[in-house]
């Protein structure tokens, strides 16, 4: 991929981040709404979107810092795989919480 | 602190030669001032009157060649174009700039900006070879064509915009603002035809994503360039093309002129 569509989508998780973050807090805060939004559908699947969003985010901005101090090509391949390797680790154990949570398997 | 009459400015120079000292060093020289004398003016008094192994590297003495880049009280500023008295101080110190290779003494090596340079084309790329080589006429440019690059067009390579960025410091593959903006100056060119060509570099690793917008390029720019609204211009452009996959071809309409004869040679290599 190239760094121009791995940065546009660093932007456009950062807004996704911004307005799921939101609707979380608001979620959690706001009792008239939240119990509405707590027990429909759109919470689970808002907070899946955001550990994506969050995940791409985080590590992508990691992968930028390290790229910088540690300069060589052979050097940002690795960052960048070893991170896209943490992300795919880190999502597999962030869906697998929401699921034991929203949709326990009896 | 402006007076026709002659007063003494005590400068302290950084001096070093990697091939014989341990470290550097700084050195101090007393120098008579009026007020127009500018630094370079002092450096070469120093160097005349004073110590010839003082090394400075400069040229045209009016802001044009971009050689005299150093850093005077901490900025980086053309010795050319900064006049002493103006510094409002009485102790000037002038180092080399930051962020390369120290020659000797003021004097930077540029060659590995200049080799980072290359891998973004920095000339207009065009197809139509044959109008190349027997050229018939000139590319019309419009005002607003013309306008959208001009900016960009005014740098004199002077160096001191790589020495000002922060990621420049740390980041020695990073390809800077200077070669950015010449990068965005081409790209932006109406006549030219070479965006795909410049991708690989531009859209890279180390290439115009990695800049933090500090804009302490565009602040030392002694041109006016704005070398920091370049990247964010170029960083559009890459969004547009690369990642939307937005391209308007660019057409230039080419007016015959009759003056306009002869052929050109082809230098060795460039086919």
């Amino acid at each position: 991929m190239k760094e121009s569509k791995r940065m546009f989508i660093h932007y456009i998780s950062g807004l996704i981040i911004l307005i799921t973050g939101f609707i979380h807090l608001i979620a959690n805060n706001l009792p008239s709404i939240g119990t509405i939004v707590h027990e429909s559908i759109f919470y689970p699947v808002n907070l899946i979107i955001l550990l994506s969003a969050l995940l791409y985010h985080m590590l992508n901005g990691v992968r930028v810092i390290l790229i910088e101090v540690i300069p060589g090509k052979c050097a940002a391949k690795a960052i960048t795989w070893i991170m896209f390797l943490v992300g795919i680790a880190l999502y597999i154990y962030g869906l697998q919480v929401f699921l034991n949570l929203f949709w326990p398997v009896e | 602190m402006s007076t026709d009459k002659e007063i003494e400015v005590k400068f302290r120079i950084f001096r070093f030669n990697p091939k014989t000292d341990f470290a550097p060093r700084w050195q101090e020289y007393n120098v008579k001032v009026d007020k127009s004398t500018t630094v370079l003016d002092a450096l070469l008094k120093i160097k005349e009157e004073q110590d010839p192994t003082l090394t400075i590297r400069y040229s045209c003495r009016q802001a044009v060649c971009g050689s005299c880049g150093m850093m005077i009280n901490d900025k980086q500023m053309l010795a050319c174009f900064t006049r002493v008295l103006e510094l409002n101080s009485n102790i000037i110190k002038v180092a080399p700039l930051k962020n390369y290779r120290i020659v000797k003494d003021l004097v930077t090596d540029f060659s590995e900006l200049f080799q980072k340079e290359r891998q973004v084309k920095p000339y207009i790329i065009r197809h139509d070879f044959e109008e190349l080589l027997n050229p018939t006429g000139t590319y019309k440019q419009t005002e607003e064509e013309l306008l959208g690059y001009i900016q960009f067009a005014d740098c004199i390579e002077c160096g001191m915009c790589n020495s000002a960025c922060p990621v420049s410091a740390t980041d020695p593959l990073y390809l800077g603002p200077m070669i950015l903006n010449r990068a965005y100056r081409f790209i932006s060119d109406p006549r030219d035809l070479g965006f795909e060509q410049r991708i690989e570099a531009i859209d890279s690793e180390h290439g115009c994503w990695r800049c933090h917008f500090a804009a302490s390029c565009s602040t030392v720019c002694p041109k006016g360039v704005d070398p920091a609204k370049a990247i964010q211009l170029l960083r559009r452009q890459l969004v547009k093309k690369a990642v939307l996959g937005i391209s308007s071809p660019k057409k230039v309409e080419l007016i015959p002129m009759a003056h306009v004869k002869g052929k050109l040679e082809l230098p060795k290599g460039w086919q």
